[in-house]
């Protein structure tokens, strides 16, 4: 509780702050679209700081593979759209199937290429810091540019089903509807994570390899199986965060993995290394700084993502949740 | 051995000094330098002169960057960064502030140096604090911010097409100069000077009681902290002194090249170039540096040939032709391989072998 009620107020101040310079409903809109924009983050920096937390692997690949997951899901919705036009249909099922059907292939891509990954590249390198930022850094470079060979330099345009299009009119207020969703997908994602970490079997067996890896290994359980699959699974949300990200904006191009790891990157510095909801929070307050400051002052959007960077840390050293060791 | 009263580090630095004399590749080094001085007058083309220059700048610059990386053990990605304030100053101080004139140019060295100074002694003081760790993400961003900044803030900086600007007296591109040396050689040998100032200046520095401690940290953090080091401080010294080091470079840079842009000169592909010269050449050897800058501009220099071989060999096939375009795939591999299988690069293997033919008993290794 103690912990809670601070974030509230702060969460509160931070929300309504904007209100004196922003008219109300120029504020909910900008209000959605931020909370949008910092789960998609959230997804790209869960799987992050989730493979930093019990690995202890700076994973730079990280942004490959949320590239990877969106060209996946691209060219599924393609594929889809092209032979059954399922994205322009006016039914909402074939719309939601087209989605559904977009996110297993890049969580699928993508959690295949995190078990790669880790067997082949991250596997030799535990406990050399410096060894495993170069290696997933060149694991980066040639990721990418397997993008490149494969579908090409330019951007390309990603097919968005037409329910998820445009807008809902809420009470007067414009709730577009994309967004909206990314939102609940942010959620659940959250809360099944928070759910496997801390009330299922598999989850206390990661969260114990966390404080103290020899213990479990000790205890009986092959640690390296949980962190293959750890390390896929942050890779498969990389992927997810691709996608999703990739309908968002509608467009998708090979180097947009890295420039949203540098935002994970922050996000995961903000709310503390290997901690879940520090990155949610991080990745929320992100997410509505940007909207606003982009909406009032164009030009200093990306600086504000700094600032507040440079404000946790004078603050809080280790982030907002940080574990401080 | 008389040791006798020595202590083991004065006895291992007597070792070294009786060495010096000695070294093979003492003279080699010296050829290395000699061949660089006699260069311009075996009358190359220019391209080949440009070649030279720029390998003794990235030389120096991957030098710098292998300071704070093989000596310090951190881990930075704004390192080009700081190169990048360093262009950017020159660049500025000659060309927006009237007729250029020396004092501008050294005006603008010296405002590159101060700005890097503090912003490296600041981002070190924000993230060495936590974990030297931290310093890898928190040097992206920044990077990456600093890269925006430069395109954004287009009435300062030029924007995406940058600054071209024109150079003082004797190195003006067409001036007669003195000893009847044109602009261009005049600029080619103060580089020179330079490039060889800053790595006599480096190889002192990690030689140093600070550049031993350094190493300590590096190699067992903890043990140095008990030991009563202030790991942290020395960490920032290191950090900064490379930094620095790299913004006279990007000075340099802009003195060769006249002209600096956002892609250029702060960019991640300058970045991702002085990591795989660090790593190619050998992390912590310094002199690796050099070796790695010749290996990738040289190749980079001959690949478009290659690259024209490449469409003509695979007219067919498109895939194909792409996979001979994309040359920063071959690089990402041969980088991931050279990590595996040779993690201390061309001169790190060299001097391994070298130690062991002379045997484990070798003074000083």
């Amino acid at each position: 509780m103690r912990r809670v009620l601070p974030l509230a107020v702060g969460a509160a101040l931070l929300l309504l702050l904007p209100l004196g310079a922003i008219e109300p409903r120029a504020w909910l809109t900008l209000t959605v679209a931020g909370l949008a924009m910092g789960m998609l983050i959230f997804l790209v920096a869960s799987g992050l700081t989730l493979i930093f937390g019990l690995m202890d692997v700076l994973n730079f690949a990280h942004g490959a593979l949320f590239s990877w997951g969106a060209y996946a899901g691209f060219t599924v919705a393609v594929a889809i759209n092209g032979r059954w036009g399922w994205a322009a249909s006016p039914s909402i099922w074939l719309n939601a199937g087209l989605l559904l059907l977009a996110v297993a292939a890049a969580v699928a891509v993508a959690f295949t290429l995190g078990v790669a990954l880790e067997r082949v590249i991250v596997r030799p390198v535990y406990g050399q810091h410096l060894f495993q930022i170069l290696i997933t850094l060149g694991a980066t470079i040639v990721l990418e540019e397997l993008i490149r060979v494969a579908w090409g330099p330019n951007d390309q345009v990603m097919p968005v089903p037409a329910t998820f299009q445009g807008s809902w009119d809420v009470a007067d207020v414009v709730v577009l509807r994309f967004p909206a969703i990314a939102i609940g997908l942010g959620l659940l994602v959250y809360g099944s994570m928070q759910w496997v970490l801390t009330r299922t079997r598999v989850g206390l067996i990661v969260r114990a390899g966390v404080e103290n890896r020899e213990m479990v290994q000790v205890m009986g359980h092959d640690i390296h199986r949980y962190f293959t699959a750890v390390f896929a699974a942050g890779s498969g949300l990389a992927g997810l965060g691709g996608l999703m990200w990739g309908m968002f904006s509608q467009s998708i191009r090979p180097s947009m993995g890295g420039e949203q790891l540098i935002f994970a990157l922050i996000v995961v510095i903000i709310g503390g290394l290997g901690s879940v909801t520090g990155s949610l929070v991080g990745a929320l307050l992100v997410g509505l700084a940007y909207n606003y400051v982009a909406y009032l002052v164009p030009k200093a959007a990306i600086g504000v993502t700094m600032g507040i960077m440079v404000l946790v840390l004078l603050v809080r050293p280790t982030g907002l949740y940080g574990a401080g060791k | 051995m008389s040791a006798g009263a020595l202590t083991p580090v004065q006895a291992a630095r007597a070792a070294a000094r009786r060495e010096r004399g000695r070294a093979p590749t003492l003279y080699l080094r010296l050829a290395v330098v000699l061949a660089w001085v006699l260069l311009p007058a075996a009358g190359p083309s220019f391209q080949v002169l440009d070649l030279a220059v720029k390998i003794a700048l990235f030389g120096a610059l991957a030098a710098s960057y292998d300071v704070v990386l093989g000596y310090t053990g951190i881990v930075s990605f704004g390192h080009a960064m700081f190169f990048g304030f360093g262009a950017y100053a020159v660049a500025l101080a000659v060309g927006r502030l009237g007729a250029p004139t020396y004092g501008h140019l050294l005006l603008g060295f010296l405002a590159g140096i101060a700005v890097s100074a503090v912003v490296a002694a600041a981002v070190g003081a924000f993230s060495l604090r936590v974990k030297a760790l931290f310093f890898a993400m928190i040097t992206l961003a920044f990077a990456e911010f600093a890269l925006i900044l430069a395109v954004q803030w287009g009435a300062l900086t030029g924007g995406e097409d940058g600054l071209s600007p024109k150079l003082p007296g004797v190195f003006a591109a067409g001036a007669p100069g003195a000893l009847g040396l044109s602009g261009r050689l005049v600029t080619y040998y103060t580089l020179l000077a330079m490039c060889l100032g800053l790595f006599l200046l480096m190889s002192r520095f990690v030689h140093s009681p600070l550049g031993r401690t350094l190493q300590a940290i590096r190699d067992n953090e903890l043990r140095a902290e008990a030991l009563g080091y202030r790991t942290f401080v020395f960490q920032l010294v290191a950090t900064s002194f490379g930094s620095v080091v790299a913004t006279v470079l990007g000075g340099g840079y802009v003195m060769w090249v006249r002209y600096v842009n956002p892609e250029s000169a702060l960019g991640i592909p300058i970045m991702l170039d002085v990591l795989l010269m660090v790593i190619i050449g050998g992390i912590g050897t310094l002199h690796g540096g050099v070796v790695g800058a010749a290996i990738l501009l040289t190749a980079r220099t001959l690949l478009p040939n290659l690259r024209g071989l490449g469409g003509s060999l695979f007219a067919g096939s498109e895939i194909l032709q792409r996979l001979s375009e994309r040359w920063l795939l071959y690089f990402g591999i041969l980088f991931v391989l050279v990590v595996f299988f040779f993690p201390r690069g061309v001169l790190g293997t060299l001097r391994e072998a070298a130690a062991r033919r002379r045997g484990p008993a070798a003074p000083g290794t």
